[in-house]
């Protein structure tokens, strides 16, 4: 139990939210139409920038998981009253808040997987930047689930949570160089854009696939605003599902 | 583990609107239920009853006072407590894309209950509430009854040592909510303790063996459905049409209370001949019946909101 944290029973719950997701396919299918029309205009218009693209899609499908968290966790919440149950029982909120962000996470990756066989076709990744790719996705998911999770707690109905869900994937998937590459943004940008998780993980995967270079300060700054963000944020996430297991 | 599966000691709770006024919700409840009770808590809308279940089920901070379940606080020790309930929320609903065999079944290995026994109480739930027929089908296919049952079924099968249940049958049909009445009697006879809320005063009186009137926060009335009644002034009721415009004649037999064009008189059954005689030289035509706790509910919360 380091930390006090208990996980007993967050993998039956994160079961069950895959097998919930897994019931409404459309929506993982739905998932990709944005990456994939950005892919397909990429193709079109400048095919040199596709791979960019991919790991792109890749990072901004990662990010989109966290506002399914968003979503589920409001709509258990304000809809269905699920969280009462599950609160006034054995289930950790920690167990609770992990099992609905692993679950989005497990249900929502096979088209990420289809968008990773496209890359491996057009542009193979070596073993560093398959690590690369895999380290950052996953504190993008952290990332993203943890801002997820605590907007869905600050509002009693679905409709006010609407508008921020489409504004956390555009300001963090669509705005920063996410899709095209950290040389086409202003060099007194860049080093905001490299503490945007989104941006930070597109530009460390760039850079390890051999797709674009970054100054090596540029690297690290990346690299330490990801991890910290990420291991910062989660851990808030649990600290937050805990307050709010219990309203004030 | 103590004798009592919950007490309750001066439970406040404001809540402070970030932009409306401070609102009491409950002035200093305090309340006690024994292992193996079955206890409702009536009053009307916004008396506070789900704020209170809430409280004792670890989901809310009260602003002052205690509630020990088996002797363990809820606010010191949510963690030990949270093995010992289970909650029924007030419009709960299921998961819509999980079936009523799925629900039922996810929810106790969540709380760790082993396969086996997990499947066994999630067929001996689907059965015991109807449900065997769409068990296999998503809930969202299901009728808002079928929902609530779906609902009130993942709860009873935990078979939890105490269980909060609040407005459980509101939307079942007549058969349905007996079902669930005898569920809640198994469990209570296996050894759970239920709290309930409802706002059906059959349900109340048929259940529940001990019942609390809350109003505005406060505990107006503790005891059975009898002592209810019998709070009241008697014991039956005398139902006078057309005699609201005669209250005057009637009001010295005992408390009155009109209801469209009829003129209810609660009664015992010494002033019976009296009364009935009263009203048949005034050409009323008049029924008697038992007092129901319907009348009590009314006549003591009425009372309240008339002190106030």
């Amino acid at each position: 139990m380091a930390f006090g944290l208990r996980w007993s029973g967050s993998g039956v719950f994160l079961a069950t939210e895959i097998r919930v997701q897994l019931h409404e396919w459309l929506a993982i299918v739905t998932g990709t139409l944005t990456p994939g029309a950005l892919i397909v205009f990429v193709a079109i218009l400048a095919a040199d920038l596709l791979p960019i693209t991919l790991i792109g899609a890749l990072v901004y499908s990662m990010f989109l998981i966290g506002q399914r968290v968003l979503n589920e966790a409001a709509y258990i919440r304000i809809d269905h009253k699920l969280n009462e149950l599950y609160h006034a029982s054995p289930l950790s909120p920690e167990g609770y808040f992990v099992g609905i962000a692993g679950g989005m996470l497990i249900a929502y990756l096979p088209p990420s997987l289809v968008v990773l066989g496209i890359l491996e076709l057009i542009h193979p990744l070596g073993p560093i930047a398959v690590l690369s790719l895999a380290v950052c996705l996953l504190a993008v998911w952290a990332v993203s689930s943890t801002i997820g999770y605590v907007v869905s707690t600050l509002f009693k109905d679905m409709k006010t949570i609407w508008p921020y869900s489409a504004l956390l994937t555009n300001l963090f998937g669509i705005l920063p160089p996410v899709f095209y590459p950290l040389g086409r943004v202003p060099i007194e940008w860049r080093s905001l854009v490299l503490v945007v998780p989104t941006s930070a993980a597109a530009a460390i995967v760039n850079a390890a696939a051999g797709l674009e270079s970054i100054a090596p300060g540029e690297a690290v700054t990346a690299a330490i605003a990801l991890a910290v963000e990420a291991a910062v944020l989660f851990g808030f996430g649990i600290f937050w599902a805990r307050r709010t297991a219990r309203e004030r | 583990m103590t004798q009592e599966a919950l007490r309750a000691a001066e439970v406040r709770k404001v809540y402070r609107g970030r932009m409306g006024p401070a609102i009491e919700a409950l002035r200093g409840v305090s309340l006690s239920l024994r292992r193996g009770e079955r206890v409702a808590l009536l009053g009307r809308n916004g008396a506070g009853k789900t704020t209170f279940l809430r409280i004792a089920s670890t989901l809310l901070i009260p602003t002052s006072g205690t509630i020990h379940v088996f002797g363990l606080d809820v606010v010191d020790e949510p963690e030990r407590v949270r093995p010992l309930i289970a909650v029924v929320p007030q419009e709960g609903k299921p998961f819509f894309h999980l079936t009523p065999r799925e629900q039922v079944y996810a929810y106790l290995r969540a709380r760790g209950i082993p396969r086996d026994a997990a499947r066994t109480r999630t067929e001996e739930a689907l059965g015991k509430m109807g449900l065997e027929e769409v068990g296999d089908r998503l809930s969202v296919t299901l009728s808002g009854g079928q929902k609530q049952r779906a609902m009130v079924a993942t709860v009873m099968a935990t078979e939890s040592p105490l269980m909060f249940l609040d407005e459980p049958t509101i939307g079942l049909d007549p058969f349905a909510r007996r079902a669930v009445w005898n569920v809640l009697r198994d469990l209570t006879r296996k050894g759970s303790t239920v709290l309930l809320t409802t706002h059906y005063l059959d349900e109340a009186e048929a259940l529940s063996e001990r019942l609390y009137i809350v109003e505005e926060g406060r505990i107006l009335f503790e005891g059975t459905a009898e002592n209810a009644k019998r709070q009241i002034g008697g014991t039956l009721r005398v139902s006078i049409e057309n005699g609201g415009h005669q209250r005057d004649l009637f009001e010295s037999f005992g408390h009155t209370v009109e209801e469209g064009d009829v003129l209810h008189v609660i009664t015992g059954p010494e002033r019976i001949h009296e009364i009935m005689d009263l009203a048949l030289r005034n050409r009323l035509s008049a029924t008697v019946g038992p007092v129901t706790l319907e009348e009590a509910f009314l006549t003591i919360v009425g009372r309240s909101i008339d002190a106030e």
